[in-house]
């Protein structure tokens, strides 16, 4: 049975996907997991689920976000005044670099 | 935030050894499902982000109506696509909050429904027309994403982790909600006249938003020793006003009389509390103010009109595990 | 023939080309505005979220038909704020009011709806006009997913008695104004549409092929579909007993509730006295 691992480096940050092990259940999943990917990088926790529990759905089978424009969706869309708060700035920042990654700022 | 539940409940009473524990370790993003938290702590934490949750519901609630009546198909879009964006806030808070172990999603949805879940001060005001959108799209949203970016340090490391995402989405609501104030301030005489009617009802609420000041919040000491709440009433209110009192004033409104605002020696303000009626925000914050409570109940109609299909899913899922008998194609 | 140029085109052709438009954008905006009514309201955060989502790929794709209608001198005002709610062609299965709660219409419309309009696009992705398959190519994906969704809803709904009949209720009141999707705003322009390849099947072929798909679908859910149909002699289903609702949309005869319908969704822009809908994105296609 396969096991894929998710490894949270310290406290607070998040839980992401770095492989696998073979074990017959939960119990020595978690033991061989804290060897396999806990023992050289940091590790504050870490995730054992079973593979067939996990769903998947790719970007052949659905658009993420949909294939027609969502400007709208993005406060880069929207010219107001200067002298936004901060918080809205970083916001607007994060926004621009989705939109970069998604490939939508054209 | 947290007089709304002082009346008539005791401050818990919790074991000093774990308290001590957990105001020791209270980082940002300190706790996570992991750790095995005192009671009080599970259930301060469940109070504070049930709130927010429920606040995501009932403004959504609140501006569903503008979806329809926005004046163009694109302000229409990016009115449904901030309303939708808000109960996917309601989605990862509601979950933020069942992890701490004390209420479940179906409970914490059913006691809003029933009156008993507490909400932000703004969204028990009725808001009837396009002018007042701008109050809560635009202040009320900058006052949330003021705090909320401050709550990205919260000790329960689920509600970080919402935050995150919701700080990421919010920029888009303020910057459409300050568009919207800036069309409606560059437009013709009548749209001015009703925009600044509009500001005059509701920047006494907008303020309120941040709840009393720090001497009356009953949950505030609590919630800051165990790092739940990052900066207090009073430090969110003026940050708010020092920011946002310019903005008003650049867009031609006119910041009313009362409440008194002081502008310090150094540029900054403060507003005079005792300006502001407090017994129609603690009215509110006991869900007895008569629009809300209309709000509250429409709602509540709504949600139980498509109990059926909750149910019909719950028969689906019983079904597919196969503690049930087969259901037919 | 060739629609390229919009400032060449001949009466016969400007005329074809803007029913189908209509027709379409229509259809996506009045529909997206119905589903719009479940935002806030739908049964679970998660079905709120996807919805809203459908109803959100939809006004945008009225918009991208809108957007081709301005090529013959329409803007949004015409379209919709100014717009006479007699002079819409949609269809009048996307007027009706949803009845409280009752999400098995919301299933089900959307499950007749996104059917016809998969066929509907499949008919014009070789248009004659090149803006019209490109964005039809692009707006596919999108309907995909909805179709999808429906499927998934009405598989769910109809194993269980409640549900099933409740989709039973939502299929009788709904059928009839389905149908209302293929009839004609005029026969004779919408033979032209035909004719110039603006669309490669008829109105009737499109209905075929939807009552081949829907009828044996909908009947293997045990659900009773409220129309006599027979088999041709090409093997397609066509109905005998056509009950048609009186008011059909496409000729600009509608429902009240579509009129009460189009006073709200124009009341701001009365209210304000505007003169324009505001415009956030241009047109980036």
């Amino acid at each position: 049975m396969i096991w894929e691992v998710f490894r949270q480096e310290k406290a607070g940050g998040y839980h992401a996907h770095c492989g696998n092990v073979h074990a017959p259940d939960r119990e020595m999943a978690r033991q061989f997991a804290a060897i396999q990917h806990g023992r050289r990088k940091p590790t504050n926790s870490l995730w054992v689920v079973p593979r067939e529990e996990i769903g998947e759905i790719g970007a052949d089978e659905v658009a993420f976000g949909g294939t027609t424009d969502k400007i709208y969706r993005w406060a880069t869309a929207y010219n107001t005044t200067a002298g936004d708060a901060s918080e809205v700035v970083e916001s607007e920042d994060e926004q621009a670099t989705a939109e970069r990654r998604r490939g939508d700022d054209r | 935030m947290w007089r709304s539940s002082a009346k008539g409940e005791s401050v818990p009473i919790y074991n000093d050894m774990d308290l001590d524990a957990i105001e020791e370790r209270a980082g940002p993003r300190a706790f996570s499902p992991a750790d095995e938290l005192p009671r009080e702590y599970r259930e301060a934490a469940t109070r504070m982000i049930e709130f927010h949750a429920n606040s995501e519901i009932m403004g959504a609630y609140l501006e569903r109506p503008f979806i329809r009546q926005a004046p163009s198909i694109d302000r229409k879009l990016a009115f449904s696509a901030k309303t939708q964006d808000e109960i996917g806030h309601a989605q990862l808070l509601y979950r933020a909050a069942e992890t701490l172990g004390v209420k479940s999603r179906e409970e914490m949805l059913d006691d809003l429904a029933n009156g008993d879940g507490k909400f932000l001060n703004c969204f028990h005001y009725p808001l009837e027309s396009w002018v007042e959108v701008p109050m809560i799209s635009f202040f009320v949203d900058g006052a949330a994403m003021r705090r909320q970016a401050t709550l990205r340090r919260t000790s329960w490391e689920p509600y970080a982790h919402a935050m995150d995402k919701v700080c990421f989405e919010e920029g888009f609501h303020v910057k459409h909600g300050e568009d919207i104030l800036t069309e409606l301030m560059t437009g013709s005489r009548k749209e001015r006249r009703l925009t600044q009617a509009a500001f005059e009802e509701w920047w006494p609420r907008i303020i309120q938003f941040f709840g009393p000041t720090d001497d009356d919040s009953t949950h505030h000491d609590f919630a800051a020793a165990v790092g739940l709440k990052q900066q207090s009433n009073d430090e969110l209110r003026d940050a708010f006003l020092d920011q946002y009192i310019p903005k008003a004033r650049k867009h031609g409104l006119e910041i009313p009389d009362e409440p008194r605002i002081r502008e310090r020696d150094d540029g900054t303000y403060a507003v005079e509390e005792d300006d502001l009626d407090w017994d129609e925000f603690f009215t509110i914050a006991k869900n007895e103010y008569e629009p809300g409570v209309g709000q509250i109940d429409e709602r509540k109609r709504a949600r139980e009109a498509v109990g059926w299909v909750r149910d019909a899913l719950e028969d689906d899922a019983v079904a597919a595990d196969g503690t049930a008998p087969q259901a037919a194609d | 023939m060739s629609f390229e140029d919009p400032d060449d085109l001949e009466e016969r052709e400007r005329e074809a080309l803007e029913t189908l438009l209509k027709r379409l954008g229509d259809d996506e905006f009045v529909l997206a505005e119905r589903y719009t009514e479940w935002q806030v309201r739908a049964p679970t955060l998660e079905s709120d979220l996807a919805l809203a989502n459908v109803a959100q790929d939809e006004l945008g794709h009225a918009r991208l038909w809108y957007d081709v209608l301005g090529d013959l001198d329409f803007e949004e005002r015409d379209l919709v704020y100014e717009r006479d709610p007699g002079d819409f062609r949609h269809s009048t299965l996307v007027e009706l009011p949803f009845p409280e709660g009752d999400w098995a219409d919301a299933v089900l419309r959307s499950y007749l709806y996104d059917s016809a309009e998969e066929l509907r696009f499949d008919a014009l992705v070789d248009s004659s006009h090149p803006k019209i398959a490109d964005r039809v190519e692009k707006i596919r994906q999108e309907e995909t997913y909805h179709l999808e969704h429906a499927r998934n809803w009405l598989e769910r709904l109809a194993a269980g008695e409640d549900g099933r009949q409740r989709l039973q209720d939502a299929l009788d009141r709904l059928f009839p104004h389905a149908l209302t999707l293929f009839e004609p705003a005029d026969e004779e322009t919408e033979a032209a549409v035909v004719d110039l390849g603006l669309r490669d099947a008829t109105l009737e072929e499109l209905g075929e092929a939807w009552l081949s798909t829907v009828v044996p679908s909908l009947e293997s859910l045990d659900l009773e579909v409220p129309v006599e149909t027979r088999t041709d002699e090409e093997d397609a289903l066509v109905v005998t007993a056509a009950t048609l609702p009186e008011e059909r949309g496409r000729d600009g005869t509608h429902t009240d509730a579509w009129v009460d319908l189009h006073d709200e969704l124009t009341h701001t822009y009365r209210e304000l006295e505007r003169e324009a809908p505001t415009k956030l994105m241009g047109d980036r296609e």
